[in-house]
């Protein structure tokens, strides 16, 4: 199963959000619902690992860190992001990771 | 960051959305559900995301399409309407779906563009506005809170009302409102004072009652004592620290001073003993109320690690397949290396 981590992103939330009106007005159920979420982590798993292709740098200072069920948090401070052209200054970010060695080799995919 | 990144990843979503709305297009057909569903589906979704900043740039790209979608009643079908306030305006409808109709504006016409009263609009969602007072469509520039006032005769900022389907107002409210292309009966009531939420109000009568049967207690050993034991200030934090509030000391305060008949000033000595209450409370309170706050933050990005790696206090981190979310604003990577002392 892909992993259900990209659901708190602006896309994903805004599916969510489009699903729960839908399901207010109750023109989908919400088991329906749920299919077409697991839908969205299968495709944008496939679309981050084989349409994606660009590298980033980054550099800050490491406020907090956690690593609980195979998943790290990170809060860092005065992060700056680089990619070859771009700069960004960030004064605080979350980093939320997952282990990236299961994701090749699920089961029952 | 550049504008060709933009837009690949803007295509990149849209591809997202393409691949995860036809893959569910035959489990639709399964379940019987009618295909004008799906298709709200992803025109709900194609406009939130519009909506966020995330898809921005994207959407400047795409000039000829409106920033908001409404479907007009049919009666209001008319080819022109002359509106008090100067501006023509026509409406025309240029999807030619039945169900939604994204309008533009006629070439040559600009924002703003005003509605008259007694208009009903439907959102893309669903959603009915019923507009009582004339509404002026502005566009008004990302992050900019305040409606220029488009003309003398304009009407000026009103409280609007708003009539919506109450199942889902308050779903369809808050996006409406953080729109700043959309109508401006959404901006004007952003920009009317937000009725303050009024302080917490003090705690009630029987938690002072307990402390006054509590202080009783405490106060034979507590502040109102000679030696000032630091243990048992100790101790008495330890026990109510689960209770205890700022307001809740105070009354433990004034009924150490009222009820206190030893004789010497208690006044002084229950100062005294503030003084070293606070500190070593404020201490408590500090990393408190850290923890909860220090995860909450917007800026996201959600990844996989390949290899987190540390020595000493220098951490060093192997992302990949990531999506950041910075200041409203998405970034993608593929792959990111970062390094961080702790």
């Amino acid at each position: 199963m892909a992993y259900q981590l990209y659901r708190n992103t602006t896309l994903g939330n805004s599916l969510q959000e489009s699903l729960d009106e839908l399901i207010q007005t109750q023109q989908i159920t919400p088991q329906l619902a749920l299919q077409v979420l697991l839908q969205f982590d299968k495709a944008i798993n496939t679309a981050l690992a084989n349409r994606v292709r660009n590298r980033v740098n980054f550099r800050g200072s490491l406020n907090t860190y956690r690593f609980c069920d195979n998943v790290w948090t990170f809060v860092l401070n005065d992060v700056e992001f680089r990619e070859v052209t771009d700069l960004v200054k960030v004064d605080k970010v979350k980093i939320v990771a997952c282990d990236g060695k299961n994701s090749g080799s699920n089961a029952g995919e | 960051i550049s504008e060709c990144t933009l837009h690949l990843q803007a295509k990149l979503y849209l591809s997202i959305i393409d691949d995860v709305i036809e893959s569910m297009r035959e489990l639709f057909l399964d379940e019987g559900i009618e295909d004008r569903v799906l298709d709200d589906l992803r025109h709900l979704w194609e406009s939130k995301m519009m909506q966020s900043r995330a898809m921005e740039d994207f959407r400047k790209n795409n000039n000829n399409s409106s920033n908001f979608v409404l479907q007009l009643p049919a009666s209001y079908a008319q080819p022109e309407q002359e509106i008090p306030g100067k501006k023509r305006v026509s409406f025309t409808d240029a999807g030619g779906a039945n169900t939604v109709a994204t309008f533009s504006l006629p070439a040559g016409l600009t924002y703003p563009v005003q509605i008259p009263a007694g208009v009903t609009l439907q959102t893309a969602s669903g959603q009915l506005y019923k507009v009582n007072v004339p509404v002026v469509v502005t566009q008004a520039p990302t992050g900019q809170q305040p409606l220029p006032c488009p003309g003398p005769k304009a009407p000026q900022p009103q409280p609007v009302q708003v009539r919506v389907n109450t199942a889902s107002a308050h779903a369809v409210a808050p996006s409406i409102l953080s729109n700043p292309t959309t109508v401006a009966l959404a901006s004007q009531t952003k920009t009317n004072p937000v009725p303050v939420q009024e302080p917490p109000p003090p705690p009630p009568p029987q938690l002072d009652l307990d402390y006054s049967a509590l202080s009783d207690i405490v106060q034979l050993d507590g502040a109102a004592d000679n030696s000032e034991d630091d243990d048992v200030t100790a101790l008495e934090e330890n026990d109510f620290l689960g209770i205890i509030n700022a307001e809740a000391m105070k009354a433990l305060q004034e009924g150490d001073r009222s009820s206190d008949g030893n004789g010497f000033s208690s006044s002084s000595d229950s100062e005294a003993a503030e003084d070293e209450l606070d500190p070593l409370n404020s201490g408590d309170d500090v990393i408190e109320q850290d923890i909860p706050d220090l995860f909450d933050t917007d800026n996201v990005i959600v990844c996989q690690y390949d290899k987190i790696h540390r020595s000493k206090n220098r951490w060093k981190f192997h992302l990949k397949d990531g999506v950041m979310t910075y200041g409203g604003r998405d970034y993608v990577f593929s792959k990111a290396v970062g390094e961080a002392e702790w």
